[in-house]
């Protein structure tokens, strides 16, 4: 692998030097992000105290585009990793390099790639700095197009783990059709196109199980239907044997099946998921657990909040065994003199199935549910409010592991905001949420001061006034312009699940002075 | 190697003032609300005149839902001060991306709509977080904008005036 980065850099040079002619041009970009906190001895939450008191995470990255070429390095440094990172290093390296030539009917790139086949159900890499996952290949990834309606993509390379690499090797080759697109005169207003993909991992085994698979294979097949309102996708995985930590050294084979469908019109939107799946966790590694070497990507097909009482029980899906769905319904009641009401109403629902062998059966144990209703008006072009109702239910010991009371909640929240002036708002949040299990009922409270176009702060306090009487009060404040962006903050942490894009950590307790900076580089 | 590549790669950066053209806008795949496939660097408006104005958001992101319902409210009246199209690119993923079109059908935006669902632009435009606007003339990259204060909208519409 090594062997291409001499390659990589004679074709960086080349294309550099080419840059300098104003009649071809390139272009250098790039981006710096900065996330670091001093923490301080918290003995009322059990704060973990890092040795140096600090934590932090530096990413640096840079890509350089001339015409057809691409390349670029992203360099990471942990001076070390903030504290309940899924990994605790105190190192500094370049980790990402690739190259990458784009043709009007093909492409190709060496050294580290993101890429995902269909939904991701059978693959993804990715990278989530939030939440500490970077499952880049490091490899080679060939797209073609041989006639219009067709897309081949094929990849082959070893996943990065951390600073290293996993102990193994991933293969796939995903092929989509556009059916609509065969004709070439018709813009035919239903598109029809369909998914192949095979992904196979390959890692050595040295045990002395004669029959034990060293490579686990999965294929998986999706059909999309466009309408001009109404979609139907349909997504089905089957993975072969692939005994791990991750599920408990099981010898049966893993499968899943996604439907999405949804209508929508001018004003009203309707979506409706179903997804079932048994035995689906599937990584480069088999003793990998958490959020270690992922080849697939199942996040929790709930509604994603975004406040402090709606985070407090968040699901996460349960790759092993889960069956379910989601409705959701957006709705603009047009109000006059251009003062809209929007309505978004979302309810899910996760169980156990009851049978492993079939993927529409449904068992007694309830996982998850959660019904919201959001209602959010302008009432004038100074005033805009959003009320909600939350009722969820929690199973705790499903979720978290361990043996705990199912919890059942209530939240109503309020945020209301106010812009007094051209460039001037206040906005704040008001939030409660109702339970008699777990540590029972929690207030929040957020204000916000808006000084655009460059300045924010905001005070906000978190308090379970019930159970453990603590406060989590944070106060912060942010400078930004044009790509850049500054941020301060002091305030406690509430240990609990962190989730982003469907992947969650687990993250402690923690009163630290939390500083930020990210800017992008592009003109 | 590795090492100088960096730092070649630094020292052309700290050296030169790159060079733009229209290539500064990433070939990068994005797709339709219906899934069809589009280049997004032959998206944007090829007019001498006409400005692009591209939002990346996410359904999850409140702040970025302010902006777009900000802008969608003015998007008629301040077309007829200077015309400019705008396209938000959602970076939901797999998580969140089948309830884009429903989403936006609910919200009555008037706007171009597009999915980059393993956030393939918004790493080839090296954007950190969402909401991050880009304001594109003549195939490049004019200004830019990270996050949203109720506001900014402001500086956007005396930005395009001002073009």
């Amino acid at each position: 692998m090594k062997k291409i980065y001499p390659l990589l850099l004679l074709f960086f040079v080349n294309a550099s030097l080419s840059a300098q002619l104003p009649s071809k041009g390139g272009h250098l970009g790039g981006s710096f992000e900065s996330y670091t906190q001093f923490y301080q001895k918290d003995q009322k939450i059990n704060a973990i105290l890092p040795q140096d008191r600090v934590g932090s995470n530096n990413y640096l990255k840079l890509d350089y585009n001339n015409r057809n070429f691409s390349a670029g390095v992203q360099f990471e440094s942990y001076l070390p990793s903030i504290a309940g990172f899924p990994f605790t290093i105190n190192e500094s390296k370049i980790v990402n390099k690739y190259f990458k030539y784009t043709a009007k009917k093909f492409s190709v790139q060496v050294g580290d790639f993101y890429e995902q086949f269909g939904s991701g159900l059978i693959f993804r890499s990715w990278e989530n700095r939030q939440i500490g996952i970077n499952n880049a290949i490091e490899g080679v990834n060939v797209q073609v197009s041989p006639l219009s309606f067709i897309k081949i993509k094929a990849i082959a390379g070893r996943q990065r783990k951390v600073f290293d690499h996993a102990n193994s090797t991933v293969r796939g080759a995903d092929v989509e059709i556009d059916f609509s697109a065969i004709k070439k005169d018709a813009a035919p207003t239903t598109r029809v196109s369909a998914g192949f993909s095979y992904v196979t991992r390959y890692q050595q085994y040295t045990g002395p199980d004669h029959d034990f698979p060293s490579t686990a294979k999965a294929a998986a097949a999706r059909l999309d239907i466009n309408g001009s309102a109404a979609s139907l996708s349909i997504e089905y995985i089957h993975r072969g044997k692939d005994p791990s930590a991750a599920n408990l050294m099981s010898t049966s084979t893993g499968k899943a099946l996604l439907i999405n469908s949804s209508y929508a019109k001018k004003n009203i939107g309707v979506t409706l998921s179903f997804r079932s799946m048994n035995n689906m966790d599937f990584r480069g590694e088999r003793n990998a657990i958490g959020t270690e070497v992922p080849v697939n990507f199942i996040p929790a097909l709930t509604k994603q909040h975004d406040y402090l009482t709606t985070n407090i029980y968040v699901y996460n899906a349960q790759s092993l065994g889960e069956t379910g769905g989601q409705v959701d319904l957006f709705y603009n009641l047009k109000g006059k003199n251009n003062k809209p009401s929007t309505f978004s109403i979302n309810f899910s629902h996760y169980r156990n199935p009851d049978n492993l062998t079939s993927l529409i059966s449904f068992g007694n144990n309830k996982y998850f549910q959660d019904f919201s209703i959001d209602w959010k008006k302008k009432w004038s072009t100074k005033w805009n409010t959003t009320f909600s109702y939350h009722n969820l239910f929690y199973n705790k010991s499903v979720v978290e592991g361990g043996i705990y009371e199912n919890i059942k909640a209530n939240i109503i929240l309020l945020n209301a905001l106010y812009k007094y002036g051209k460039q001037k708002s206040f906005r704040f949040e008001l939030q409660h949420l109702f339970s008699q299990q777990d540590n029972g009922n929690w207030l929040a409270a957020v204000t916000e001061f808006g000084f655009a176009p460059n300045w924010s702060f905001y005070l906000s306090d978190l308090y379970n006034y019930d159970v453990t009487k603590i406060n989590y009060p944070t106060i912060g404040g942010s400078y930004t312009k044009k790509g850049s962006r500054f941020s301060l903050s002091y305030g406690r942490q509430r240990a609990g699940l962190f989730c982003v894009g469907g992947i969650c950590r687990f993250v402690p307790a923690a009163t630290a002075i939390t500083a930020t900076l990210t800017t992008t580089f592009n003109n | 190697m590795v090492k100088f590549t960096f730092a070649f790669l630094l020292f052309n950066f700290l050296s030169s003032n790159p060079i733009y053209s229209q290539t500064e806008l990433p070939a990068v795949s994005i797709k339709t609300l219906s899934g069809q496939q589009r280049d997004f660097s032959t998206l944007v408006a090829k007019g001498a005149d006409t400005i692009t104005v591209i939002s990346l958001w996410a359904t999850w992101c409140i702040p970025c839902i302010q902006e777009l319902e900000t802008i969608n409210d003015q998007y008629a009246e301040r077309q007829k001060e200077k015309p400019f199209k705008l396209i938000a690119i959602s970076v939901d993923d797999a998580r969140t991306a089948a309830r884009v079109r429903s989403f936006v059908a609910g919200k009555g935006w008037n706007f171009d709509i597009y999915l980059d669902t393993n956030s393939d632009l918004k790493r080839a435009l090296n954007v950190n977080d969402v909401p991050h606007l880009l304001i594109i003339k003549n195939g490049k990259i004019i200004h830019q904008q990270n996050g949203y204060v109720p506001g900014n909208e402001e500086e956007l519409f005396e930005k395009i005036k001002a073009l």
